[in-house]
Formats: C-alpha cells, structure tokens, sequence
C-alpha cells in the first residue's frame, strides 16, 4: 500500500447518474456521484446491494443495457506515456496497430469514455480498462478452453501476433496468476472456482491495462481462496502497477487491502477518505455503522449493535439526506436537503455527505464514542416498542 | 470492531448443564452413494460427513465453521432428520431418535434455512405460513387462537406492527424480514433446538448483526439450544460459546469459540483465521502458505484429509484419521502434532 493521495489521476468520474427506465418511472440506481481514480492506487467502492456501486462500474464501461439511462456526467480517461517500457516480466506487446485511444487524444489529454466513438471504446476496453466480474463460471464462456479464451482477446485487439505468440503469451498469463501454463486445454467446469477466477484475472491482464475493475471478485469464493487471490492481485499490482478499483460489499476486507474508501449508499457516496482515516475515524454515521457491522476476531468479546432498518428502496428513496430515517443523528434539515459531498478541512482526502459535519453547523460534530453511544439508544428504543 | 465497550457475559462453568445434551450425536457418517456408471466397478459415494459428534445444550450455541463443500450443511440435515445417517447415533435428551416418528422429533428440532428467499413460499402470506406449524403442532385449534398467536411470534422476532405484517406476502418483505418471518415460523412449533444454517449469509451486510442479536435475545430467553451454521469465523466467535472446525467431512478441532479462534491448533483452523479479514491485522503478517482448495470427497485423500495441504505433513498423516487429542478447558483437534506421542507440538503462529 502505498501513498497515492497526490498521485494524479486515471480515471476522474464526474456527477454521473444513471436512471433505470425512463420518464415518471424512472428510478435512479447512480444519484450525482464523482470518484477520482488515482494511477497506482487501490480505490475500494463498498456499499450494500442496491446501493448502486456495480451500476456505476457498467456505466463507466459502457456496458449499461436499456432500460438503464446515463443521464449526466462524464468520465475522464487520463492516457499514460506512450513508449512507456514495459514492466519486468512481460514479453513486448506492441501496441502500434489497432485504433488506440491514444490516437483520439494526446497523452495527459482526457478524454470522456462516455462519448467515445464505438471503434474508439472498443480499443479503450481491455487495452486500458479490463474488469473481472463477480461470477467466474458466468463470465467464461463453458465451451470454450481457458487457454483459448486468452488468445481471443489477443486475436482482438493485437492481430499482428502470430498464433505462436498468442499462446505463448497465454501460457506466460497462466503462470503469472497461479495456473500450471499446461491447464490451458482446460475447459472451466474442469477448474475450480478459484482457479476459474484466476484464469479471469489472465484474461484481464492479457493486454497490460492501466485500470482493472473488480467487481466482487472473491464473494462466491471460500475465505482461503479469496485470501489467496488477494495476495495474488496485490503482487500482479507491484509487478505491473495497474490502478484498481476494487467493488465489495464487505468493508472489513477493503480496509485492509484498499489506499483510499469510498462508501455508497442509496446511489450516492456518503464519506471517502483514505483506509486509514476511515477505520479509525468514520465520519458519516453510516459508516460508522457499516464498520462496526462486523464482528472481531481479536479483543474481548463485545455485543455490537447494527444499524437499524433496512436499505432503502430506490423507487421510494427518503427525502433529504436517504439515510435519515435510520441515522441516530437525524435532525430536522436531514429530512428536507440533501448534503453535499464536501471535502473534510480536519482530513486531508476526507470528503463526508453529512449535515453534521456542515460549516453553518453550531453544535460539534459526534465522536466516534457518542455514535455508538446513539446507535445503542436507538436500539434500545426500538426494542421497547 | 463494535460498538460498545461493554462486554457480554462469558457463560461460566456453572452455566453448563450438568444434566446432559439436549441433543446429541455421536459418529455421524454420511455418504451419498452416486450413480454406478460401471456396473463392474466398484460402489462410489460422495464421503460428506466422517465420524462426527457433537452436543447441543439448552441456551448455548455451537458454532459449525468451514468452508463449503466441509460438510456442515449436511449435518444440519442429518441432525433436522431430513437425511438419514449412513451411521451413527442421535439421541434427543437422552433417548434414540426412531425414524418411525420424525413427526415428534420435529416438534423439538427445527431448522431455518440459508436463503430466506427460497424457504417461503411466494403465493402464501406470513399468516398462512404461520398458521400452518401452529395447528399441525395443535398449538392452536381455531382461528382466533392461530391469529392471536401469530401475532405474538412475529413481536417476538421484532416484526412490529406486527398486525400490518400478518398479511403480507413475501415478497413484499425485505431479506431481513423474510429471515423474521421463517424464524418465527421455526418457533412457532415451540421447539427445543434451532438449527441455522448460514442464517445471515444472504442479508444485506448492515442488518446481518441485527439478525444476530435477535437470534442471541432468542436463545437466552427462550433457552433454545442453536447450532449456528456459518463460513465466518468472526460471527462464530460472536454468537456461540463453543465452535467446532471441519474440513472436508472431518471435524478437526473444537471448543470453547475464544479458545479456538483466539489460540488455534489445528493447522487448518490456523489457515481459516489468517485468512479471514480483518482490519487490525499487524501488516507485517506473512502470506499464508497453504494453497488449494478442499479435496473431491468421492476419492478424498486418504488419512487426515487436510494432509495434502498441511504445511507440518507427515507419513502417518497419509495413513489414518489422528485420534481427538485433548488440550484441556474442553478445547481438542484430531492432529498427530497434538498427542499420539509421534511428533513435537507445532508452534503456532502468534
């Protein structure tokens, strides 16, 4: 884990919404929501389900299907260098042929994948963002030999490699992920899960992109071989300094391998902030709650409380601040305005939507203590009813 | 990780009943035999559950931990009597289960099941699934009593108002409250032992300890005996008192939950505890070396089947299932490293 809060960006997210149907039915899954990706770092995007954290991720790669709508916003792509030397360890791939991205715009120049031309965004994916989805057995086509789902992407996006090359190259992916080079006849049912997620990784990889999205890519996976895919992502990234951003919905697994956490909830992120900042010193009292939704495996044995309610349905999204209705805190201005994400001058790189922590506001925010302290009133509130 | 800096009580050795098991099973073994495709060669069989044994006491809870495919939901389903042991013994406060009256037996065990979305049924109401063990288990003979007593589970599992929720369907409920309502349709038959399997897996992350805590309420009002199902070890530690490891049908180490997840024994359960997350963890902590994943259990590895990924294997690992070798305070594992006098303890990793 490294320092990356200064790092520039790759990736910078702007007020992106996207409604699901629309006119009057319209339900809006991505509320208002700007993420900036730095190069080299770890960005962790948790949230319940619902919350809208894996819409984002298909909005910013183009792969929303109707009746999903982006209505607003821009994502910047930031190239890197050309010519830049490839890392130890991969054998030269050119990148001269194909229509590259960097033809449509100079390096340092972003530019916005939402308006991509169609030929352009088809050599942006995987060239330069790759993503690995949740489901293993669901992403790889189960006809088709791993191996041979290499090469596909390779056949793709490098036609100038010769068939030699190609399979060269996926036996070198296979190795690098943990995956004897000699499975590469094999077909996925033959793999396990976490060797199917492996060869997902491979496929991600095969080009050397900037960016690689993870879209819950351990939930279906035993703790042993999420542990070990975890190592294995975090050892790829020191070889080849790609940029993650890392979807989850456990926040403990995220504060310990994430640089930077953003959480969301109801479509809209509630706190970023670096890992560090954000275990110790959670400012929105959802966060708060999410972090201490887990039981410890060290210290004493405690009773914890969790929040109270349940998400709220994106068709009927509460007025205000959406979390009022279960937030210890509430007050009245959280019930009629929305706060705004807004940059923390306690914390550097902390941003926190929360009337709480408003400028106007005359009463000090909580402390970590008086919100448990809340959240254990209301628990006890609710149980006498 | 929690909110309050009170500590629950610890059960002390008083609390536990001297006068025996509410439910017990010893030896279980359960194999489910696959389809011959070579009618000459010889009978195969999925090998789920080896020789395991285990005791459930009135207001405690026994932790089954393990990855999938360990075999822990299959005892749930030998224990609720939905499968039959292949051998082995249950008894139910001191007396055999028969399998000519399962409907007896079922009176006192229930189970709620993983997936609150599968375990009701979509075209009845909360009442009606409800009414159904109210009046099988002739707890209630007439509508007033069926409705009067619905009402009164569904505050007990916190469904309140409870009158707006009698008639609702499920799928007008939220996970968490469909998981309310399949646990009090298991209490309504007013049973002794609850069994869950995985009951929180499937809920959104921020109601899982809401579901917990009123599963813990439960079980030290009512004095329910719960055998709690789960593959995270952290809400083992959290809601049993006791905790029993398997690894691929073998039960590997068991005890009380602190004693084995604060000072593990088995090299399986010291894998499972590095692996699981955990934000306090020292950053200087090493990779952990065991690799692989859980063997197929129609050829299992032969002996102690953790062996081919056991970093302390030895020979006679291959050989046989170690004996239980005990630590003392109730804490054992089966482990050659611990006993048998054939090797010096491993150290563990502290």
């Amino acid at each position: 884990m490294t320092s990356t809060t200064s790092a520039a960006p790759v990736l910078d997210i702007q007020h992106l919404s996207v409604d699901y149907g629309e006119g009057s039915d319209a339900v809006r899954a991505v509320s208002d929501v700007s993420l900036t990706l730095r190069r080299g770092e770890i960005l962790g995007l948790a949230g319940e389900s619902g919350s809208g954290k894996s819409t984002l991720v298909f909005a910013i790669t183009q792969l929303l299907r109707p009746p999903a709508v982006i209505t607003g916003g821009e994502a910047l792509y930031y190239p890197r260098a050309r010519d830049q030397e490839q890392p130890a360890g991969v054998s030269s791939v050119s990148r001269t042929s194909t229509a590259s991205i960097s033809a449509e715009a100079s390096p340092g120049q972003p530019v916005d994948i939402l308006r991509l031309p169609p030929a352009a965004l088809r050599a942006f994916r995987w060239n330069e963002l790759a993503i690995v989805f949740q489901s293993a057995m669901n992403a790889l086509n189960p006809i088709m030999p791993i191996g041979e789902q290499i090469v596909d992407v390779m056949r793709a996006h490098r036609p100038q490699m010769n068939a030699d090359e190609r399979k060269q190259r996926a036996m070198e992916l296979l190795r690098l992920v943990g995956i004897a080079p000699d499975r590469i006849a094999s077909y996925p049912h033959e793999l396990s899960g976490g060797m199917r997620q492996r060869a997902c990784i491979a496929i991600a990889l095969a080009l050397n992109p900037d960016i690689i999205i993870m879209d819950e890519p351990t939930t279906a996976l035993d703790v042993v071989v999420q542990r070990e895919i975890l190592n294995e992502v975090m050892r790829l990234r020191e070889q080849f300094n790609f940029t993650v951003l890392f979807i989850t919905h456990d926040l403990s697994l995220l504060l310990e391998i994430a640089d930077r956490v953003a959480i969301m909830y109801a479509g809209r992120i509630v706190e970023q902030g670096t890992q560090h900042d954000l275990y110790q010193r959670p400012r929105h009292p959802y966060s708060y709650g999410l972090i201490h939704s887990f039981p410890s495996l060290r210290g004493p044995r405690q009773r914890a409380i969790g929040i109270p309610g349940s998400p709220p349905d994106l068709r009927a999204v509460p007025s205000g601040c959406a979390f009022h209705p279960r937030c210890p805190f509430a007050m009245p201005v959280c019930t009629t305005t929305l706060p705004i994400l807004l940059p923390q001058s306690s914390a550097e790189g902390v941003s926190v939507a929360c009337h709480l922590y408003d400028s106007t506001s005359t009463q000090e925010p909580p402390t970590a203590a008086e919100m448990g302290a809340a959240y254990e009133a209301l628990a006890k509130g609710s149980q006498a009813l | 990780m929690s909110l309050l800096r009170r500590t629950t009580p610890q059960p002390s050795v008083s609390d536990h009943p001297s006068s025996g098991a509410v439910l017990e099973a010893t030896h279980l073994r359960k194999y489910f035999p696959l389809q011959q495709v070579n009618p000459f060669g010889a009978a195969r069989a999925v090998h789920a559950v080896e020789d395991t044994s285990l005791a459930l006491y009135r207001g405690r809870a026994l932790a089954l931990v393990g990855e999938s495919g360990s075999g822990k939901t299959t005892v749930a389903r030998l224990l609720a009597r939905l499968d039959a042991p292949s051998s082995g013994a249950l008894s139910f406060e001191g007396k055999a289960v028969s399998a000519g009256d399962l409907r007896a037996y079922r009176s006192h065990v229930q189970l709620v099941f993983q997936d609150p979305f599968a375990s009701l049924n979509p075209i009845h109401d909360v009442y009606y699934h409800l009414s159904r063990p109210l009046r099988m288990y002739r707890h209630a003979t007439n509508a007033k009593q069926v409705t009067e007593q619905a009402l009164e589970l569904l505050n007990r599992v916190s469904l309140t108002p409870a009158e707006q929720f009698l008639h609702k369907y499920p799928h007008e409920l939220s996970g968490g409250q469909r998981q309310r309502v399949a646990i009090a349709r298991a209490l309504a038959v007013r049973p002794q032992v609850l069994l869950a399997d995985e009951p929180v897996s499937m809920l959104d992350v921020s109601i899982r300890l809401d579901m917990l805590n009123l599963m813990l309420r439960l079980k030290d009002e009512e004095r329910l005996a719960v055998l709690f199902i789960t593959h995270d070890i952290a809400s083992a530690r959290y809601f049993a008192e006791e905790t029993l490891v398997m690894y691929a049908g073998q039960s590997v180490e068991g005890g009380p939950s602190d004693e084995v997840i604060q000072h593990p024994k088995h090299p399986y359960t010291q894998l499972l505890i590095s692996a699981a997350p955990d934000p306090d963890r020292p950053p200087t902590t090493e990779a952990p070396p065991a690799r692989g994943e859980i063997p197929s259990l129609i050829t299992p590895p032969t002996g102690c089947r953790f062996h081919p990924r056991c970093p302390h294997a030895m020979p006679v690992c291959r050989e046989r299932f170690p004996r239980r070798a005990d630590l003392g305070g109730g804490h054992w594992t089966h482990c050659f490293l611990y006993g048998e006098g054939t090797a010096t303890p491993a150290t563990t990793s502290e």
